[in-house]
């Protein structure tokens, strides 16, 4: 799909990942526009309906990034969340999600090249991959007008409204 | 109602070359619950922090969203802006679309579309923010020093003289550490102990130091400010206010065979003993182990065998009945000085590390290691000083160190460095050479690492004036031949292999943590690496704190150390202790969690998973008093805000303040209208 | 049997317990009883029909069961390990149950049948391949002969085995369609004896995570949760599938994550209420070859 731009939501952990990311924007290093931060204190905060809900509302990949092991901020957290997503995805390529769409990563604070490469490389892997229709589908409705969720608290007339918003929301078309 | 403020930088160039700043402000302001937009140069600066505070007065803000560069750059601006403008500082956050989006993208339409976004997103969570108190703990402004070495002691003394109580903590019979069995210390060759007992007495006698030796840390329990210490005070046999230090005791034990610990097995001791002729304090310990008298009573004799100390003492100060005893203490922060051990020399090896079999495993009387080497140079030691090898007491003349003992050899079990080595094993060759003029000195080394004020200087000064005669190369077998000891070694340098055929030899042993350190870290709920050390919270910024919040660490117990390193980094322990105890209470971020004690089913999943042993248990009782279930809590002041508690919940029933479901779930799906 | 039902007496006799949990032989097959009298006692009964799960009983919750007193539960393996569960997660005391292990060579798929049938490979509940609890461990006292390995081949690894061998796309397919025909009744829930919580995550309605309607998004996002609180905890009794309405194999997706904690971290859940749960411990060198 030429055109398609993937959309990737990134749980990452405030210490490690998120000053990563700061690294990579304070040395420039260029990448990819389609990933959305949402921070958090640790991967250890981080549940597995985070990525089902992300999914469930329209991204096409997850990238979950914390601290290299040994070097949490909090000691253990991301020891907890290697063990929780160990299963999840496991559980996720069990029920049919491609664990593909999911990246999990280690990146340092000082691995701001790092941070480029995993979301490059993500955006690559889903965008050969082609939207996650299959799941936003699920519902079974034929078109926007028919998703609970079209109108819920999306700013007035959003997905034609910003300057060059990327493609709208496709609707359960598979 | 949400009425949130938008506030778009251009950071100059650095957002609005690459975002379009006012097509942000312009599209957030359309988002609902938004009730104030606008874009500026520089946020940041005095008159931006102004367009915030009149924006929060006139449009009356529930909350503010700065989009700009990261929060960690300036979040604690705008917050105490905000607070400055009477709204709670915990209802502003940041979107960052500097070094998220402008510094990182090249398409301005782009780059734009995904400010907004991000934006979006932030505001979206602002919605569910609450305003935060900080949390304030009392502080008790009493210190804990565990360990009376060196570190210890300066630690001690530093907080004291800051004027704060300390109490002191030693497990043997006196304070003194390591430093006190050492002969001369480098780089300067001063008499250890001439430097050290009046620490040594300063300690014993500051007002505001309580020492306790011959006691181990029992019990810890409570948090950073707020430590309730069990201190079990081990059965001296003596009564420490009665006794007046005469050694009439130790005159008349009967046991004189005992190897003395303070002369590293070379010399012998009585049963009731003083460690050294300057211990502090000057009150002996009666060693229940080897004491003929405990001994028969273990076995079952009905009459004491023996009973000389206690009619010798003319204070009546012995007491064969006295047990164990428990004190608690009750302080604000406890400072870690356990210090050090050497890595054995013997075949009884700990779990990891296999020993020397090459060498002999020590078996060989004359192979000793640098601490027993120490006691035989020194004045006090079993020799008088005098340099007399241990099989026959005859003077060695060619004395042979081997550096590197342990230390940086994975298949030993230990691949650090021990730092103070070299420098050591040098002061030993001059020790030697200044004892004994006509002997000979070999070094097997791998390299010369003196890397201090003067120690350069120091280890050349054993090779050009005292003859110390370096190879560089490792030692491959040390065995007993005759009355000699021979070494086989190789060098490196020339490419041949050597034979020494020494008197004596001195093994330069790695240096480990004292034994028990892993019970002492867990009752202390501090973290060790794989060799043993204590962890610090982070190895370049926060060398002497630990992730366990009013826990500290001083001297060896952290990293192998020297004296003058040890030194200077209890003071640095003893002012973050001392800047603790500066304000009555201690201020904390409130991002911490907080159970549902509604909904929670009390599997303590939290409490297994929390770092910080911040989950305790509480009991619900019924209308009747009875205990009929019991749920989580959370204490406030030792919580660090991680949340694990949080995804590890299953009924979710624990939040984390500022990074709460509901946030998250907002920005999770303040994502779906991309 | 008679010597479970002499145990059960002598219990309640010498006043140790108030009510014996077991099963007694219903109009239709086999059922849960408590007994409250030594003279009932006799109702006790042990087969292959002995299905349900009795640990689940002994949630703390169910107040009309803990209103009756201190219990004597009876458990085959399966259901110790659903107590050892409950005790590591501090639901129970040790000391506030009675546990009455049986020695049990497997049971059927229902406990709706006149007689015990024999255990064949076609009769056998497929959850009883490669029971090694056949002799509960977590007891205070043990009843019954001992029993045989069960029959049967393992055919829910198999199925397992084969769902495995599609490609993501055909797996979604498959469970697209299984799980379009949950209604969430949350029965699976409520027969499960490690599904304690007052307040399931899925009545969480700030935020609400699993959305409750019962279209495939929601029964994808309630099996995902319920699957995944349940890793490691699972004591593979089968009663969720059981009671399942519209017959989602759900004992699949189970017995699939007991074998992701047994091949990640060697672990297999054990009647030993001593041994930590795999999620919620860690070990440093945990696998992480699917972190980049």
């Amino acid at each position: 799909m030429a055109d398609f731009e993937p959309r990737i939501t990134a749980f990452v952990c405030n210490w490690c990942t998120y000053t990563g990311a700061d690294l990579a924007g304070t040395s420039r290093l260029h990448m990819a526009s389609n990933v959305r931060i949402i921070r958090l204190p640790c991967t250890g905060r981080i549940d597995h309906m985070f990525i089902v809900k992300a999914f469930e509302r329209g991204a096409d990949g997850v990238i979950v990034s914390g601290c290299h092991p040994a070097d949490c901020h909090y000691t253990a957290g991301n020891y907890h969340a290697r063990r929780r997503f160990g299963v999840f995805r496991e559980l996720l390529s069990f029920l049919g999600i491609d664990p593909k769409r999911v990246t999990f990563s280690w990146v340092s604070a000082s691995e701001g090249g790092k941070w480029a490469d995993v979301v490059n490389s993500t955006v690559e892997r889903v965008r050969t991959m082609g939207p996650f229709d299959s799941y936003h589908g699920l519902v079974g409705a034929a078109s926007p007008a028919d998703d609970p969720f079209a109108s819920f608290e999306t700013p007035a007339g959003a997905t034609g409204d910003s300057a060059a918003a990327p493609a709208s929301h496709t609707g359960g078309a598979s | 109602m949400s009425r949130i403020g938008v506030f778009v930088c251009h950071c100059g160039e650095n957002i609005g070359r690459t975002v379009d700043c006012a097509a942000v402000a312009d599209a957030l302001r359309e988002h609902p619950g938004v009730a104030h937009a606008e874009d500026y140069k520089y946020m940041c600066s005095d008159p931006g922090q102004q367009l915030i505070k009149k924006a929060i007065a006139d449009d009356h803000l529930t909350g503010v969203v700065v989009c700009a560069c990261s929060p960690h750059m300036h979040e604690k601006t705008f917050r105490r802006a905000a607070e400055q403008a009477g709204i709670n500082p915990f209802l502003v956050e940041m979107a960052n679309v500097r070094e998220h989006c402008s510094w990182i993208h090249e398409d301005r339409e782009q780059a734009t579309a995904k400010a907004i976004d991000i934006g979006r997103t932030i505001v979206e969570k602002v919605k569910h923010n609450k305003p935060l108190e900080t949390i304030r703990i009392p502080v008790t402004k009493r210190a804990l020093v565990i360990g009376g070495g060196i570190a210890g002691i300066q630690a001690a003394l530093d907080i004291a003289d800051g004027g704060h109580d300390v109490v002191l903590i030693e497990k043997d019979a006196s304070i003194g550490g390591h430093m006190s069995q050492l002969s001369e210390t480098f780089p300067t060759l001063d008499c250890s102990q001439c430097i050290l007992t009046p620490r040594m007495v300063e300690a014993y006698q500051h007002p505001r130091i309580k020492l306790h030796t011959w006691s181990e840390v029992e019990k810890v329990d409570g948090y950073i400010g707020n430590f309730t210490v069990t201190i079990r005070k081990k059965a001296r046999s003596v009564n420490e206010d009665l006794c007046n230090g005469c050694g009439d005791c130790q005159a008349a034990c009967p046991s004189r065979k005992i190897a003395s610990e303070f002369d590293a097995g070379l010399g012998k001791r009585t049963a009731i003993y003083v460690p050294f002729p300057q211990a502090v304090p000057n009150i002996p310990v009666l060693d229940r182990e080897n004491c003929t008298l405990f001994k028969g009573r273990r076995k079952g004799l009905a009459k004491d065998a023996c009973g000389k100390c206690k009619e010798a003492c003319l204070k009546g100060a012995i007491d064969y009945d006295r047990d164990d005893a428990f004190v608690t203490e009750e302080v604000g922060a406890i400072v870690v000085a356990t210090g050090f051990q050497l890595y054995d020399i013997g075949r009884d090896q700990p779990e990891g590390l296999k020993g020397y079999g090459e060498y002999g495993y020590g078996e060989v009387p004359d192979v000793i290691d640098g601490m027993q080497f120490e006691r035989l140079a020194s004045a006090s030691g079993p020799t008088g000083g005098a340099m007399l090898r241990p099989s026959d007491g005859t003077e060695p003349k060619t004395v042979v160190f081997v550096a590197c003992v342990g230390s940086r050899d994975p298949e030993k079990g230990i691949s650090y460095c021990s730092k103070i080595c070299c420098m050591y094993t040098a002061k030993h060759t001059m020790l030697y050479k200044h004892k004994v003029h006509d002997g000979r000195t070999v070094v097997f080394y791998m390299d010369i690492r003196a890397a201090g004020k003067g120690y350069d200087e120091f280890s050349r000064r054993a090779i050009e004036e005292d003859g110390a005669e370096y190879i560089r190369g490792r030692v491959s077998r040390i065995f007993r031949d005759g009355e000699k000891v021979k070494v086989w070694g190789y060098d490196t340098l020339s490419n041949r292999q050597v034979e020494v055929e020494a008197d004596m030899v001195v093994l330069a042993t790695a240096v480990r943590p004292q034994p028990g350190i892993s019970e002492l870290a867990q009752k202390l709920s501090v973290s060790y690496d794989q060799d043993g050390f204590l962890n610090e919270a982070h190895p370049k910024l926060r060398p002497v704190e630990t992730n366990t919040a009013g826990v500290y660490l001083a001297g060896a117990c952290q990293a192998p150390r020297d004296i003058p390193e040890s030194v200077a980094m209890a003071s640095a322990t003893a002012a973050k202790v001392l800047g603790l105890f500066s304000a009555d209470e201690l201020e904390r971020d409130p991002s911490v969690a907080k159970v549902n004690e509604r909904t929670c089913i009390g599997c303590f999943n939290c409490e297994r998973v929390c770092p910080y042993g911040a989950i305790e248990h509480r009991d619900v009782c019924d209308v009747d008093g009875h205990v009929c279930g019991h749920v989580a809590y959370v204490n406030p002041g030792v919580c660090q805000g991680c949340g694990t508690c949080v995804a590890v919940c299953p009924s979710k029933s624990v939040e984390l303040a500022n990074f709460t479901d509901d946030q998250i779930y907002s920005e999770i799906n303040a994502l779906a209208g991309w | 049997m008679t010597e479970l039902q002499d145990t059960a007496r002598r219990l309640l006799d010498e006043g140790e317990v108030k009510v014996v949990i077991g099963w007694e032989e219903g109009r239709r097959g086999v059922r849960p009883v408590f007994v409250t009298s030594a003279a009932d006692c006799d109702r006790l009964v042990f087969d292959t029909r002995c299905v349900h799960n009795l640990a689940t009983f002994l949630n703390p919750r169910r107040s009309q069961v803990a209103s009756l007193g201190k219990a004597a539960l009876v458990v085959k393996g399966c259901d110790a390990k659903a107590v050892a569960g409950l005790l590591r997660e501090a639901q129970i005391e040790r000391d506030g149950v009675v546990l009455i292990g049986v020695r049990c060579g497997g049971v059927v798929g229902s406990p709706v049948a006149p007689d015990a049938p024999a255990l064949t490979a076609e009769t056998v509940a497929s959850r009883c391949f490669a029971c090694d609890v056949r002799e509960p461990g977590l007891v205070d006292v043990l009843v019954g002969d001992a029993q045989p390995e069960p029959p049967g081949s393992g055919t829910l690894d198999e199925r397992i085995a084969a769902l495995d061998a599609l490609g993501p796309d055909e797996r979604f397919a498959f469970w697209t369609n299984e799980l379009s025909r949950c209604t969430q009744c949350y029965a699976c829930r409520q027969a499960c004896p490690l599904c304690y919580c007052e307040r399931c995550i899925v009545e969480k309605t700030e935020p609400q995570w699993i959305e409750t309607s019962p279209h495939p998004r929601g029964n994808f996002a309630w099996h995902l949760t319920r699957a995944q609180h349940l890793a490691g905890r699972c004591v593979g009794c089968g009663e969720c599938e059981r009671a399942c309405p519209v017959g989602i194999p759900l004992a699949l997706i189970n017995r699939k994550l007991q074998q992701v904690v047994l091949e990640l971290y060697d672990y297999t859940v054990s009647d030993d209420p001593a041994v930590p749960a795999p999620i919620g411990a860690y070990a440093t060198d945990d696998t992480q070859d699917f972190i980049k």
